[in-house]
């Protein structure tokens, strides 16, 4: 069968630095250009074309991400991503309500508030392994999102309104509509994760995960640290939800505990597989169908999640490593025996 | 459509049927009824007919073409939320119906579908594209108060004027919150403000020594009624807020019976109100059950028997289209193809502000806001709407009804 | 509120009970299908979904019941029963093996990778839900009192209801027979054998396929007739109800061990309690927060939950 992900690898591996240069550029200038095309076949009925961008697509696209180094580089199934999510977002809704400091200072304080939950969690969950660490990583999105319910001290079932957006910067000034602005803020953000990714994952800490996943008894064995890896991949997959959160909230202006439902850890770990699991190219492109795509079927209307649902079903029945998988030599046997 | 197999459709009648025969209204108190239905039959067709008969008598007559006139709804219509706003849709379409079928030739309105799923984070998406569609000229809706604070800022900048029949957040319209609805945002719904304190008393008439148990959805409607209810004096003998998905009410029936409560007021909707009511019945307690807008629906007498529903006391700004007459909701049923639901008579209020503008040849967002602004009419149950400056109802009264003999009945306005 | 928790200690206690009988019968479902395949079944919730509404149309449509009918008595009450849990329990059983045909079949034997069949069960998951959406017109399904709710006895003051007792009577004789039928029936002991090991099962004679079928048989089974326990305690159903169930039910199941037949009993029944409890003390909203941080230390000191994972050991 014809391999998109090998056809795309060996168009890259025969280039010279000069060529993948502009293959990446080119690549920019594409998805950048991605909000002028509304008024083609893409354009989305109903729902605004540039605000469908925005969010879900960016947002989902930086999530798939920050997921896909926890289960796609570490083979740690993580069910309750949508915790740092929101622990980003309500960092950004109180400190943007509460004090004066603006999008770009609350950003740090958003990523470290949910590091922090992502240490948290981790030290007494990664002990466990696969579905125990799921259901266990499932209640902490629900422990935090029935927590922000409960707390009326933020907002409770009403939530925060009036969250700013950020500062004019460069003279580019962000209004709530201004759609455009978003996406290209939000692309460079996921362009700076995905070099963030890339790093990490040639170096030992990428080696010491992928071993983790391939076996990770086998990579104890070998000397390799696996716990202080599992944590170091959980924090750092933690660090990029918490950032998707508070740029989220400067977005939309008003969140409320309805916003960081388990619906969203799932969709979002339906994005990473259905995309191709570990392969950043392949998430990417996950996120983006799966984000996409009801807004785009909604003429269907009635039965708009029905096609959505079966979608899914037909997909991973036919490509179930994603449409662009990993690479051949990164695939780990199948794991039926793995117990 | 899917929902037109052979197969979908045996499927479709064995499942969706209702008690079709709802109970029909008997007993001693028969011809009161009866004359009180006649009263509001009249009102009934004064309001539709002034929705749609003042074009007949303005507009000039033409052969010209139909001219075509879009509104929206927007509430959620797919998910798990979605029968709150299909009924509403349901309600929005059938005033369009109507006015249609009187203004044939003269005026065609559509209704576009904006689903936003009751939730926030779809709100933001479907509402710019809706704003920046320039056909729409009205928005009905949306359904919740958190899909409304989300796409609030995309409508106030296009100057979308709005309806909403159920987004009852006292915030939305409240000047000293920031009037986060100003200008473009109306609503025929009462607010918690006024609903809470008269849920409270209505709870309690005639009630010596009464002891009030409250439970609350954990919605931000639930949870602003008790807010409310508490701001206006309540005495509460104890309270619980329980998931909006809860079943089993075991525990909170101990609590109930823990606090010796005799009055159980629940803030939420009718489907968990109908199980919570069984489920207290059921254990032996004998006290009052009290509900808000959200139980007031006739969609509760399908989830629970009469006899459990029996003395049921619900508070709402208006009157469900049963109630008002047989024959409305049997035209309704003729009409939409479905018995009416939670908030069907708002829905129907709302949309027939936008037509009477209609009717009156306006077609562009900014006449349609001044005549949204000035609207005085009235509304399907024969009460008086006229919106006040921030966009809330002026000053109607808060409604009381009681379930007996296994229908929803009119017991005037909670003094 | 010690006081209190002492006077509806019992009503507690019989709530909680029957609670946990039903998430003990959906738990066996995921347990069934994970002690065989290692996989969350996920769209087992929606398995159990239909199991309810399978109920409701056989009270409503078969027997012509309104909410105004007179309930039931004596023979003509059981046999109603029996046809409704027989209907839902050959419902929920169909439809788990034809959720196993198109949605997993195709992935296990190809050997793919273990989270594929994750992500098409959530498809599966959400087709089938949206599918009794559009069915329903997206309304809350009301079943008529089929039985009379009346308490039977009454112990230091709860009433003991006859429903609740018939759903832990019942729940109790489905888990015994499902031990005895995976101990004894051939059947049983090729799925038993599969999850020891599934290349020395097929080495052995066994037709894997056939197994896995049946095994999602059995599993569709339990969680059908909680379905059927579901619609005759608390009398309606929706299409929405499967997700917050399934996930409370597969929370009992990890408790106990998943995989483990007995591990999905004892865990369904702390659940069912602990969850009633708790909401009695806690409040009812710290309900969910309670039940994981219980999970959360439970399996902090037994990583395979209590009872490990093979399917009828106590202890792995």
């Amino acid at each position: 069968m014809f391999n998109l992900r090998d056809f795309g690898a060996s168009i890259w591996e025969r280039s010279d630095r000069k060529m993948r240069v502009l293959i990446a550029l080119s690549a920019i200038a594409v998805a950048a250009m991605l909000p002028f095309l509304g008024g083609t076949f893409l354009n989305t009925p109903v729902a605004d074309y540039g605000s469908v961008l925005v969010f879900p697509v960016a947002i989902f696209a930086i999530m798939a991400l920050g997921l896909n180094i926890v289960i796609g580089k570490s083979g740690l199934l993580d069910l309750g991503y949508v915790a740092f999510f929101a622990i980003g977002a309500y960092t950004m809704g109180l400190l943007g309500t509460k004090t004066s400091l603006n999008t770009w200072e609350i950003l740090p304080i958003g990523i470290a508030m949910a590091m922090f939950a992502g240490l948290i969690l981790g030290v007494p969950a990664l002990r466990l392994r696969g579905d125990y660490l799921a259901i266990i990583t499932l209640g902490f999105g629900e422990i935090v999102r029935i927590t922000a319910l409960n707390l009326n001290a933020i907002g409770g079932a009403n939530g925060i309104i009036g969250i700013p957006t950020p500062p004019t910067i460069f003279g580019l000034e962000y209004t709530f509509d201004n759609h455009r602005l978003y996406f290209w803020t939000f692309l460079i953000i996921i362009l700076l994760t995905i070099w963030m990714i890339r790093r990490l994952s040639v170096r030992r800490g990428g080696r010491a995960w992928e071993s983790i996943r391939q076996d990770e008894d086998a990579a104890e064995l070998m000397g390799v640290p696996t716990f202080k890896y599992k944590i170091w991949a959980f924090v750092l997959g933690a660090s990029v939800g918490g950032a998707a959160g508070v740029l989220y909230a400067s977005k939309t202006l008003f969140i409320s505990p309805d916003n960081f439902t388990l619906q969203v850890s799932i969709l979002i770990l339906a994005c990473v597989i259905f995309g191709g699991m570990g392969n950043i190219w392949g998430v990417i492109l996950g996120a983006v169908i799966l984000g996409y795509l009801p807004d785009r079927i909604r003429f269907l209307s009635d039965a708009r999640l029905l096609v959505f649902g079966i979608v899914l079903v037909l997909m991973m029945n036919l490509r179930p490593d994603g449409i662009l998988p990993r690479k051949k030599r990164e695939k780990a046997l199948p794991a039926k025996d793995s117990k | 459509m899917l929902g037109e197999g052979l197969i979908f459709n045996l499927l479709k009648i064995s499942l969706g049927r209702y008690p079709s025969s709802l109970p029909v209204p008997g007993g001693h108190d028969h011809e009161r009824r009866v004359i009180m239905k006649n009263q509001r039959s009249i009102s009934v067709v004064a309001a539709i007919a002034l929705a749609a008969g003042t074009a007949v008598a303005i507009a000039p007559a033409s052969n010209a073409a139909a001219k075509v006139v879009t509104i929206a709804y927007q509430g959620p219509l797919t998910g798990e939320e979605a029968q709150v706003g299909i009924d509403e849709l349901n309600g929005v379409k059938y005033a369009v119906q109507l006015f249609n079928a009187k203004n044939k030739g003269k005026y065609q309105v559509k209704i576009v579908e904006v689903d936003d799923q009751g939730s926030g984070t779809e709100a933001a998406k479907v509402a710019p594209g809706t704003a920046s569609n320039k056909k729409i000229i009205g928005l009905v809706g949306p359904a919740y108060s958190g899909a409304t604070i989300n796409s609030l800022p995309f409508y106030k900048q296009t100057g979308l004027p709005m309806v909403s029949p159920s987004a009852t957040r006292v915030s939305i319209t409240d000047p000293t919150q920031g009037l986060i609805g100003f200008p473009v945002f109306h609503r025929v719904v009462a607010t918690d403000l006024v609903q809470g304190p008269a849920l409270y008393k209505l709870a309690t008439k005639g009630v010596s020594s009464p002891k009030v148990f409250v439970i609350d959805d954990q919605s931000p409607y639930g949870v602003g009624l008790v807010d409310y209810m508490k701001r206006g004096g309540a005495v509460l003998a104890g309270q619980d807020s329980v998931s909006d998905k809860t079943t089993d009410w075991t525990a909170t029936i101990s609590k109930v019976t823990a606090a010796g409560a005799n009055v159980v007021i629940f803030t939420g909707y009718y489907a968990q109100a109908a199980s919570l009511y069984r489920q207290l019945r059921d254990s032996g307690y004998k006290g009052v059950l009290a509900g808000g807008d959200g139980v007031l629906s006739p969609g509760i007498l399908t989830l629970a028997s009469a006899s459990i529903l029996e003395g049921v006391r619900l508070t709402a700004g208006t009157v469900p289209l049963t109630e008002i007459s047989a024959s409305l909701e049997a035209d309704f049923k003729k009409k939409v193809g479905v018995a009416s639901g939670t908030y069907a008579a708002e829905s129907i209020d709302a949309a027939n502000i936008f037509l009477s503008c209609i009717g009156k040849g306006v077609s562009t967002r900014p006449n349609m806001l001044k005549c949204v602004k000035a609207y005085k009419g009235k509304s399907i149950t024969g009460t008086t709407i006229a919106f006040d400056k921030n966009g809330d109802v002026a000053g109607g009264p808060m409604n009381s009804f009681e379930i007996k003999g296994g229908a929803i009945k009119f017991t005037g306005a909670v003094k | 509120m010690l006081a209190n928790f002492q006077d509806q200690f019992l009503s507690l206690t019989f709530g909680g009970l029957s609670l946990g009988f039903i998430y003990v019968l959906i738990a066996l479902g995921y347990t069934m299908v994970y002690g065989v395949l290692r996989m969350i079944n996920f769209a087992n919730s929606e398995v159990f979904m239909y199991g309810t509404f399978a109920t409701v149309v056989i009270i409503r449509d078969l027997f012509g019941f309104t909410q105004q009918s007179e309930p039931a008595t004596g023979f003509r009450l059981f046999y109603i029963l029996l046809i409704c849990l027989a209907g839902s329990m050959f419902l929920s059983g169909v439809l788990s093996i034809f959720l196993e045909l198109v949605a997993y079949r195709r992935l296990r034997n190809r050997g793919s990778n273990k989270l594929a069949p994750l992500i098409s069960a959530i498809g599966m998951s959400i087709v089938l839900a949206e599918f009794m959406r559009i069915l329903t017109d997206s309304r809350y399904v009301g079943s008529p009192r089929v039985m009379e709710k009346s308490s039977i006895a009454t112990i230091f003051g709860a009433n003991l209801r006859l429903d609740n007792v018939i759903v832990i009577v019942c729940g109790l004789v489905l888990y015994l027979v499902l031990q005895q039928f995976v101990k004894k029936t051939r059947l049983g002991k090729a799925i038993r054998a599969v999850s020891m090991n599934e290349d020395s099962a097929k080495l052995m004679g066994v037709n894997l396929n056939f197994v896995v079928s049946g095994t999602f048989l059995v599993g569709g089974l339990m969680t059908g007739a909680a379905g059927f326990f579901y619609t005759l305690k608390y009398e309606n159903t929706s299409f929405s109800i499967g997700f917050e169930l399934g996930i409370a039910a597969f929370t009992a199941a990890i408790l106990g061990g998943i995989g483990n037949i007995k591990g999905a009993f004892y865990g369904g029944i702390s659940l069912g309690l602990v969850e009633t409890y708790a909401s009695f003390f806690l409040g009812t909203q710290w309900k969910a927060v309670t039940v994981f941080l219980i999970l959360v230390v439970v399996l902090y000191f037994r990583p395979n939950g209590v009872f490990g994972e093979a399917i009828t050991q106590t202890r792995a």
